[in-house]
């Protein structure tokens, strides 16, 4: 064909077109190979760490449980691989960790009930705004196009409707000014009870009285408030210790590790720590208790905290 | 004193602000010609505003502590710069910067415009003066900064460390906050337009300048939020989808969506559902940012209750979103009803199709970012459960979606408006094509980055290529061509050649910005999938390595103060066994706050990043915990979004018309035979 009237031409566009031609099936094949080499390294990857990437660390601001490197998520690490070994499946360790933790230890919630809207909610936009493109564009290749209508606006006001509109403002702008001399300015936000007294001492003295009844929970919450007030490491510590009474280990730990971040040789901190990690049955708990008692071997809490270390 | 003056002028602005709404609704509802007194009151907005501003900052600077603002938020031992920029370093005071932006661009909209906009813009001054009342009202009830302490502390602890980090911290919140409240303009006008009843393209015309300086304002503002988090907070990265950051691109989203519609609709058929949909959707979604950020609803439902704030932000995001929705309705059932459906006529792949698809992934990108912002705090609401939606689900979501409208931000600009692609195009796509596949062949084959990130390399070659050629043949087109029309037979000189420049730089804009968004694509696959980290204890004189490049721990210092005390790191930097500079990363600790910053040494290279972070110091300080990380072509990341901002800033103004092409009212004149000649330019 190319080789007829024409001539050098016709070939030369044929030439030039089939080399396109081989090139482009030479990048699609190095293309194709490179996403299916990229999609098969899938396979082959970890799944402790693809599991793990999707629970957030309970202990820091955002980071996943694979890469925190806090000792939560290092035990967290732990569970997950030994789950997986017992031969749970992934939704299994996901669930024991909702239970434990919250749901909000996963990072994404699960597609069911409310967190089906994460996936409905998206389809439902998709769907609606490309039916409207769609008719935008079959609309648009009709060249409708309404007819102009009156630059005039809506009404005109006659002149005795202009007096009651002028009064009907000033009065209005008036009342808004009188509101806004009147009304005081945002209302204090709860004044002490008595300039004198400390409200916060108040509250220590309430939460102590209610922690020797044994109402640890009810103490916990009367400590979260002073804490709010006054964020202060002793009263943190005191919150931190009340929790693992009243039986809630993990927010214990993250009030604890609070203070550790400041001061991470606090042997206070280290105990709570440690006992909260004991009371979720972390291992890292003995690490925890051990450190404590090399940094304050004569702490009044020291022989107790053998005599637990010894029973293990 | 001053609490008592502050206190006054807010009274004052909200006052002044509702008779501004009132005259601007005479102005708009009589037609009248006399607009002076409405001008006059809108200015006075803005002088409360500036008074109130000033009269806090005055507050701040002279350490008055009976301010309740103050006392929470200054310190005798903040610098002076620090102590002018607290004015934005917590609610109250980012309100009245609020207002006072706000105040600006309701007096600069307020300035005399052309004839033809007059009723379009007495609307749009009353629907934004209205948002100013509801702004000064907040402030003024909910937030007042300038209510007085009943037992005055004698120093305060200062605005958040967080924010004391870096000068940069002056610039990033009003640079947000200008682009984030410019949007009330568009929407100004698109409400105007839809009360009106002219949903014609004046007011696209009117809005699309406000639309892109904003948009503009808020890149920036966008990118030097992810440059602070990257070298302030220390944390390795620029983007956690934290709520605060979501807030912020969500009217980004629909507004880059809004500006591409007013591309489509200048060669219209009326999209007005489009345009006004998503300029209302935009400001809509920059109450919610508000409403999210600022009521303390994300942190906890209990916060969002503690003050008046936040029901009163949601109420107001309610009624605007309800007024929007009818009248969009309303005006809806007026305009002419859609013609039955027909076979499609137009070709499948045309700039309009792309712009159309385009525009549906950026829609469906922001709901995602939105539902999945929103959730946690629903379910919250709902069940009482906490639950949290992280990055594994928007890399699921966002990221694929944010990637197929990359390659389609690189396939519009070379193809026709309204025909197929023709065989010049086929050929114009090729070359880009080649590349594209040639990127993703290459890396995949070299390395094993994963699916998305194969997909966003490619697709970002494809742009460049494309794009690229694009812009240097237009330049090479602009800089001589309009010079020619107006002295042939001269040579250009470099100033003719930047005029033609200068008045085609609207296409040369929009090509820079799209050109930025694909280096930002790179710099974000790049160092999403390539980088390194390491992280170990080493003693002084110890060395850690990661790849080629090492770090020996040199000195551990520390340094107290009352205010603040810092362990610094003085790591000696070495690359492939020549050294390279230092890095000083440090932790401080602000005793007043009882907060622990960790601040980054960062060395940035045109391809690499060495980013090194302390994270813990032994109690005698011969031992450090150190994560290094080599993070590839970060750079990027901050030139295209400078480029992008270029380009966007570039693209203002109106567009060059030549005298006779086209009648002034194109919109309403074309006939079907104009479109397909106009759609081929």
């Amino acid at each position: 064909m190319a080789g007829t009237a024409g001539g050098a031409a016709v070939g030369d566009v044929t030439l030039r077109r089939v080399c396109a031609v081989a090139l482009l099936v030479v990048l699609l094949a190095g293309a194709g190979l490179a996403t299916w080499r990229s999609t098969g390294g899938a396979t082959a990857s970890d799944p402790v760490r693809d599991l793990a990437a999707g629970l957030r660390c309970p202990a820091c601001q955002g980071e996943s449980v694979a890469d925190s490197r806090s000792p939560i998520a290092a035990a967290m690490r732990e569970v997950v691989a030994a789950q997986l070994a017992e031969g749970r499946s992934p939704d299994e360790v996901r669930a024991y960790f909702a239970e434990r933790y919250g749901p909000e230890v996963l990072a994404t919630p699960p597609a069911r009930g409310l967190g089906l809207l994460l996936w409905v909610v998206p389809a439902l936009v998709l769907l609606t705004v490309a039916v409207a493109a769609m008719r935008t564009h079959r609309r648009s290749e009709r060249h409708r196009s309404p007819a102009p209508r009156s630059d005039q606006p809506a009404g005109r006001l006659r002149v005795r409707a202009r007096t009651t509109w002028n009064v009907g403002a000033l009065s209005l702008v008036g009342f808004v000014g009188v509101i806004a001399v009147i009304a005081p300015p945002g209302s204090e936000p709860a004044p002490p009870a008595s300039a004198v007294t400390d409200p916060v001492a108040a509250q220590l003295t309430l939460a102590r009285s209610l922690e020797q009844r044994g109402e640890y929970a009810t103490a916990a919450d009367v400590y979260r408030t002073a804490l709010a007030q006054r964020p202060v490491d002793d009263i943190r510590l005191r919150l931190a210790f009340t929790l693992v009474r009243a039986g809630q280990p993990t927010p214990a730990e993250e009030a604890a590790r609070q203070v550790l971040a400041g001061r991470p040789d606090e042997p206070d901190a280290l105990l709570i720590l440690g006992l909260a990690q004991r009371a979720s049955g972390r291992p890292a708990a003995g690490s925890t208790l051990r450190r404590f008692l090399t940094l304050a071997p004569d702490h009044p809490a020291a022989p107790e905290v053998r005599r637990l270390l010894d029973a293990r | 004193m001053i609490g008592t003056i502050g206190t006054a002028t807010l009274a004052g602005g909200l006052v002044v602000a509702s008779a501004a709404t009132l005259l601007w609704l005479r102005v708009a509802l009589t037609g009248s010609a006399v607009r002076r007194p409405a001008r006059i009151a809108t200015g006075t907005a803005l002088l409360a505003a500036v008074l109130t501003c000033g009269a806090l900052e005055w507050a701040l600077l002279s350490h008055d502590f009976t301010v309740r603002f103050v006392a929470e938020n200054g310190g005798r031992h903040v610098s002076t710069y620090f102590t002018i920029t607290s004015l934005w370093a917590a609610l109250d005071g980012s309100l009245l910067l609020w207002l006072l932006i706000l105040g600006g661009y309701a007096t600069l909209l307020s300035r005399p415009g052309p004839r033809a906009r007059a009723a379009l813009q007495s609307w749009a001054m009353t629907v934004v003066s209205a948002v100013s009342v509801f702004f000064f009202a907040l402030t003024y009830f909910a937030a007042n900064p300038f209510r007085t302490v009943t037992a005055p502390p004698d120093g305060g602890p200062g605005p958040n460390p967080l924010l004391q980090e870096h000068p940069a911290m002056g610039l990033h919140p009003p640079l947000l906050y200008a682009g984030y409240i410019g949007l009330v303009i568009p929407f100004g006008y698109a409400v105007a337009a839809l009360l009106v009843g002219r949903p014609g393209t004046t007011w696209l015309r009117a809005a699309r300048g406000w639309a892109l300086l904003s948009w503009s304002l808020l890149t920036a503002g966008i990118a030097l939020g992810a440059w602070w988090s990257y070298a302030v907070l220390g944390w390795g990265g620029y983007w956690a989808w934290d709520p605060v950051e979501n807030a912020s691109l969500l009217p980004w989203l629909t507004t880059t969506a809004f500006l591409h519609a007013t591309l489509m609709s200048r060669r219209r058929p009326p999209l007005a559902g489009w345009d006004v949909t998503l300029a209302c959707a935009s400001f809509l979604l920059v109450l919610v940012g508000t409403f999210l950020t600022r009521s303390g609803s994300v942190e906890s439902v209990h916060a969002f209750t503690e003050s008046a704030l936040g029901p009163m932000l949601l109420v107001f995001v309610l009624v605007t979103a309800v007024v929007v929705v009818t009248l969009i309705g309303w005006r809806a059932r007026s305009v002419p009803a859609a013609t039955p459906p027909s076979p499609a006529t137009g070709p499948a792949l045309s700039r309009q199709t792309t712009l159309l698809g385009n525009g549906v992934l950026l829609t469906t990108l922001a709901a995602v970012v939105l539902i999945g912002t929103v959730l946690p705090l629903v379910a919250q609401a709902l069940t009482g459960v906490r639950t949290a939606v992280g990055p594994p689900y928007f890399n699921r979501t966002a990221v694929p979606l944010a990637v197929a409208a990359v390659v389609l931000m690189g396939i519009a600009p070379l193809l026709h408006w309204r025909t197929g692609p023709s065989r010049e195009i086929l050929r114009r796509l090729a070359v880009p094509g080649y590349v594209g596949l040639a990127v993703v062949a290459a890396v995949g084959l070299a390395s094993r980055p994963g699916m998305l990130t194969l997909a966003a390399f490619g697709g970002a070659a494809f742009v460049l290529t494309g794009t690229g050629t694009l812009l240097v043949t237009r330049v090479r087109r602009d800089t001589t061509t309009t010079w020619n029309a107006v002295a042939p037979t001269r040579k250009p000189t470099i100033g003719s050649r930047i005029r033609g420049l200068l008045t085609r730089r609207r296409a040369i804009g929009g090509l820079l910005a799209h050109i930025g968004v694909a280096l930002v694509t790179v710099g974000v696959a790049a160092s999403s999938a390539y980088s390194r980290t390491t992280e170990r204890e080493i003693a002084v004189g110890q060395t850690m390595a990661i790849g080629g490049t090492a770090v020996r721990l040199a000195t551990v210092e520390r340094e107290g103060g009352a205010a603040e005390m810092r362990v610094t790191a003085q790591l000696v930097l070495t690359t492939d066994g020549k050294a390279a500079g230092s890095l000083r990363p440090e932790l401080r600790y602000f005793p007043a706050r009882d907060m622990t910053v960790s601040v980054p040494g960062i060395r940035s290279g045109l391809l690499r990043d060495r980013y090194a972070t302390l994270l813990a110091v032994s109690p005698d300080g011969g031992r450090a915990t150190i994560r290094l990380a080599v993070n590839p072509l970060v750079s990027l990341l901050w030139a295209g979004s400078g480029l992008t901002v270029l380009g966007g800033l570039l693209a203002i103004g109106r567009r060059p018309r030549p005298a006779s092409a086209q009648p002034a009212t194109t919109d309403q004149s074309e006939s079907p035979v104009a479109v397909g000649e106009v759609g081929r330019r």
